[in-house]
Order: C-alpha cells, then sequence, then structure tokens
C-alpha cells in the first residue's frame, strides 16, 4: 500500500468512457498515498483532461484514442494523457474571470482552470507527428 | 442505478425543484440543459435544484447551471442550490461559483427565496 505502482486505460473518445475513466483513477488512487481529501479532486482534473480532448481533440465523428497512464510512487501520483488528436497547448489558454464568465453565461472552457486549480503540476509536450501527452502530477507525503 | 436522474416537480406557480441524481458530467449535462430550457421554454424560470443525491459533478456539469442563471435572472428568476454534497460543492468552490450562486439547506428555504 502506498509503494510505486503503474497501470494503463486505453479509451476511445466517447463521453460514456468517462465513468470507466474515474473508477480507472480511483482504484488507483486507493492504492496509493493520495488523501481521500485529495481523491475526489485528482478525478476531476482527469475528467477534465480527458474531456477536453473527446470534445476538441478530435473531429466529430471520427474515432481515436485516448491513453492514460498512472504512476504512484512514495512521493508523487502522476497521471499522463495521451492523444493524437488536433494539437491543443493548454499553456497558451489563460485562466477565466469567473464574473465574467458567468455574466457571459460561457458553459464551457474550465477544465483547465480546475486542472491548475487542483494538481501541483500541469504540464504538456508534443510529439512532432505523434501526440499531445498533458502530464498532471499532484505530491503526496 | 442509471448514471443521471432528473426528477421535476413544480411546487408552486412559476416555481419548480429539480432533483439530480448520480453522475453530472460531459456525457449526462445535456439532459440536464434540455430540461432546464424546456421550462424557460414554458416561462418558468424560478428553479431549485436539489443536489443532494449528485454523486459527483464536473465542469461539464456546472456548466449548465453558469450558462442557465443569466436568463434566469433576466426574467426575474433565479437558480437555487440545494444540499450538495461535500465532493460536489467543492467543485462549485474550486471553480469560484460559491460567491456567486446560492445555496440553501432545505427546500423551504429554497422555495422562499424564490417567491
Amino acid at each position: 500500500m502506498g509503494e510505486s505502482l503503474k497501470d494503463r486505460l486505453v479509451v476511445t473518445n466517447d463521453t460514456k468512457y468517462l465513468i470507466v475513466v474515474r473508477d480507472f483513477v480511483s482504484r488507483m488512487i486507493r492504492q496509493s498515498r493520495v488523501t481521500r481529501e485529495d481523491e475526489n479532486k485528482i478525478i476531476l482534473a482527469v475528467d477534465e483532461a480527458v474531456t477536453n480532448i473527446i470534445e476538441h481533440g478530435y473531429d466529430q465523428g471520427v474515432d481515436g484514442t485516448i491513453e492514460l497512464e498512472i504512476e504512484s510512487d512514495p512521493g508523487q501520483f502522476k497521471v499522463v494523457v495521451r492523444d493524437s488528436g488536433r494539437v491543443f497547448n493548454p499553456e497558451s489558454v489563460p485562466n477565466p474571470d469567473m464574473k465574467e464568465h458567468v455574466k457571459a453565461g460561457r458553459k464551457k472552457g474550465l477544465g483547465l482552470f480546475l486542472m491548475r486549480q487542483i494538481m501541483d503540476e500541469v504540464r504538456y509536450r508534443y510529439k512532432d507527428g505523434v501526440q499531445n501527452e498533458l502530464t498532471l502530477v499532484k505530491y503526496t507525503k | 442505478m442509471p448514471a443521471f436522474k432528473i426528477l421535476k416537480e413544480k411546487v408552486e406557480e412559476g416555481i419548480v425543484i429539480l432533483t439530480v441524481q448520480g453522475f453530472l458530467d460531459a456525457h449526462t449535462f445535456e439532459e440536464l440543459e434540455k430540461t432546464i430550457n424546456d421550462l424557460f421554454d414554458g416561462s418558468v424560470y424560478r428553479l431549485a435544484v436539489d443536489l443532494s443525491g449528485l454523486d459527483y459533478i464536473s465542469s461539464a456539469g456546472a456548466g449548465v447551471f453558469i450558462g442557465a442563471i443569466g436568463t434566469a435572472q433576466e426574467n426575474d428568476g433565479n437558480i437555487i442550490l440545494m444540499r450538495p454534497s461535500p465532493n460536489v460543492k467543492e467543485v462549485f468552490d474550486l471553480l469560484g461559483l460559491s460567491q456567486i450562486f446560492t445555496f440553501k439547506e432545505t427546500r423551504d428555504e429554497a422555495v422562499k427565496a424564490l417567491r
């Protein structure tokens, strides 16, 4: 319990698999040193990352895959999310002004903000011609 | 158990309580959005949403309320949120929405706030 572990999950780009993604993250968290307090938040951050890929990564009707790799050791819980969809660099997206967001009735565009609020590291890397890779890290004690 | 369920109850003329249960995420939010839009189409703009049976919400789910509250308020109505679980409330807190939405603990308080 709480030692090093690693596992991966591959889903297709359909929101019906979000529940599978959340169950996978939850199962990994429960074998890690992540506190119960952080469990729901980390599940949420990963859900947001996968939702963004499903909604924006691939053209409508185009099947794509999303790979999640979770690695946990005593110091951190790391989730790497890979897809081969449209290039998207989250580092170029600023955080929203929530009052303005609500005033304008904008329903979307909050996933990245949540990921940044929750995780200690949100890193993006594009491997030329291959895939987007988003790494989410939460430090553990 | 279905992943998501909505119950609708008219408490008095122009005031409806929606009870949402299960998981409100990018897969299920459209169902809630449609329910709220149908109420708006029927000129019902005063809504209380009971979140006590909601196990999970993501930003797609919170987005339904963000998208709807402006229309409700422009039409002399409001959306009051009721009894979220700590996990669900935490998401509203993280998004900075807890200062924007009104939360009530009981049905009576919510209905009173909508009158």
